[in-house]
């Protein structure tokens, strides 16, 4: 066998070829047209930055775990490759577009860098297409965003969609309101994480009992919201559990004007898992062609909590994998001796033009 | 294979995308696992109780449910991949891949046993184990034994093992094993004493999460039935 050992790449890293290559591309280019008819305006920002940039509260320190550092040779500080996009566009949002209006609308598509695979995301470089919608608590901006991403992917084709909302600050507040210990904490984190209800069940303290009724809100939208409402919450909670119907009710509305009723929406009022930094609404996407999901979003803070903003990110290496495939354009063969303006032409009716000659010196 | 019972062979043909699979153990668990899944009202076709037969999917009186049969730390696996969407699996598995993908709503209550440290008689007689700052350790769980032994602040080097695990330290491949305990007769029979538990163990209904997330409505269903049919034998 031919020793090709030459041609390793590190793991998690991969080269796309035809015809996956150019489905990303225009996959991309699709989606970034859609944000940009809502006003989203497209951002990019560099590869790599001084760590103490990228790591700032908020979505940063969420991500720093995770990310590649090298030393840069011209200042002697840490630079780190982006692992996320958020945590930049946040930068360039509270400094370079501080004086810029609110609410403020940008759009990315970025590869990030991670130094560890997950379990379903092996690929350690990948593609993140997303929006954020800075400056503004309006209930409305977290519906824009939930919509926007939906839309975006059903123009694609993805069908079978779900949409799962989520309350991640949830469960950390009942554990505040009913002074749940550390250790009991971490049992009940445990617990929702495997969805075991008959430990909360077992378990019996008032936390316990309202976070079992929790888990059983869970699941598609009219059945959850009719649980979660019947639910006896803290009333510090309460507000905060009715905005989530809020928002379902219009997501489900929206998604019927624009013709998209076959995408399922799901509630999951103890859902954090990847939701590390948000503060409100959140929600994730799946498609039921594919493991994992294929974007999430929701609603955080950063500045020190001086500024709220929504937004999501979509995973290219997963949703290139539910891609419809690309209709085959057609190919025209021609001598090299058909001229240019005959191929313009040709090219400008919609066909692809190669140019035939031989593969030596003439 | 035209003796199959069920009058579903067209179902057969279709992919199995929106087919549900649940995958179980083979060996120990399968025994008592079978009783439960009746209880749900699922019949696997006549092959799956054949240890000889060399189907690997099996259909149920259920056209929507079929069933696959594999050793117990691929159950976790395929469930976690979305390769099945339920599986009965050991919380021994579970806590040993610790898979984020993995739900796990009920304990089925059958399958029940512990997770032990083990020594020989005569290492166990001389041990002191405040003096430890690294063990040697044969087994099949090397995730949780690390774990176990690194909250005590002692280095654990596993010896991965798939089986047979009593027999490491009478050739001296370590002087410890972490291996399951139901009886302790395997213990006894090899000169070996239970030193400390890791954990109970019982077995699961383990979820892929993607698959509740996206069909809540079928996967739902099955874990209320797998949750009447434990209460009701309770």
């Amino acid at each position: 066998m031919q020793d090709n050992s030459s041609a390793l790449l590190p793991s998690g890293l991969v080269d796309l070829l035809p015809p996956e290559a150019a489905a990303e591309a225009e996959a991309i280019h699709s989606l970034v047209g859609t944000f940009e008819s809502f006003g989203y305006q497209r951002v990019k920002p560099p590869l790599a930055e001084f760590e103490e940039c990228l790591f700032a509260p908020g979505p940063g320190q969420a991500v720093a775990s995770e990310t590649f550092r090298l030393m840069d040779p011209l200042s002697r500080k840490m630079m780190a490759l982006r692992s996320d996009a958020t945590p930049q566009i946040t930068r360039i949002a509270r400094s370079r577009l501080a004086s810029e209006p609110r609410p403020l609308r940008l759009a990315y598509a970025v590869e990030v860098l991670r130094v560890k695979g997950t379990q379903l995301r092996s690929e350690r470089e990948f593609l993140k297409v997303g929006c954020e919608l800075i400056g503004s608590a309006d209930m409305e901006a977290d519906i824009e965003v939930a919509v926007l991403a939906i839309s975006g992917l059903h123009r694609l084709g993805i069908r079978g969609l779900t949409i799962d909302l989520a309350l991640p600050p949830l469960v950390g507040k009942i554990y505040g309101m009913y002074a749940v210990g550390a250790e009991d904490a971490r049992a009940f984190d445990e617990a929702l994480e495997r969805r075991d209800r008959d430990f909360l069940k077992q378990h019996g303290a008032p936390a316990a009992v309202v976070l079992e009724a929790l888990l059983e809100a869970t699941g598609p939208m009219d059945r959850a919201l009719e649980r979660l409402a019947k639910i006896d919450l803290p009333e510090a909670v309460r507000g905060y559990v009715s905005a989530l119907s809020t928002i379902a009710d219009r997501v489900r509305r929206a998604l019927g004007e624009l013709g998209m009723d076959d995408v399922c929406v799901t509630v999951d009022p103890v859902e954090r898992r990847g939701f590390d930094y948000h503060t409100g609404y959140a929600f994730a996407l799946f498609s039921e062609k594919v493991r994992g999901e294929l974007g999430r979003g929701g609603r955080y803070e950063f500045a020190g909590g001086g500024e709220t903003a929504t937004g999501f990110t979509l995973y290219m290496d997963t949703l290139r994998r539910v891609l419809p495939p690309v209709a085959r354009r057609e190919i025209r063969r021609v001598d090299a001796s058909v001229s240019w303006a005959e191929i313009r032409e040709m090219q400008e009716s919609g066909a692809v033009v190669v140019r035939e000659f031989g593969k030596e010196n003439e | 294979m035209n003796n199959r019972p069920f009058a579903v062979t067209n179902i057969a043909m279709q992919s199995n995308s929106r087919k549900l699979i649940l995958a179980v153990p083979k060996g120990r668990i399968l025994k008592e696992v079978l009783p439960l899944l009746n209880a749900c009202g699922i019949e696997p076709e006549e092959a799956f109780s054949d240890e000889d037969s060399r189907l690997l999917q099996f259909r149920t009186n259920r056209p929507e449910l079929d069933i696959i049969r594999v050793r117990a730390f691929d159950v976790a696996t395929f469930v976690a991949f979305g390769g099945a969407q339920l599986g009965v699996v050991g919380k021994d598995v579970l806590d040993e891949f610790d898979y984020p993908e993995l739900y796990a709503p009920i304990d089925l209550g059958i399958g029940g046993c512990r997770l032990s440290v083990a020594m020989t008689e005569e290492a166990a007689a001389e041990d002191d184990p405040s003096r430890w700052s690294h063990v040697r350790v044969a087994t099949k769980y090397p995730n949780l034994t690390r774990k176990h032994f690194e909250a005590r602040g002692v280095q654990a080097e596993c010896i991965k093992l798939n089986g047979a695990m009593e027999i490491a330290p009478k050739l001296g491949l370590a002087r410890r094993i972490v291996d399951l305990v139901s009886s302790g007769a395997t213990l006894k029979a090899n000169g070996m004493v239970e030193m400390e538990k890791i954990m109970d163990v019982t077995s699961r209904l383990i979820v892929n999460r993607t698959a509740l997330k996206t069909r809540p409505e079928d996967v739902g269903a099955w874990i209320e039935a797998f949750r009447k049919a434990v209460n009701e034998q309770r």
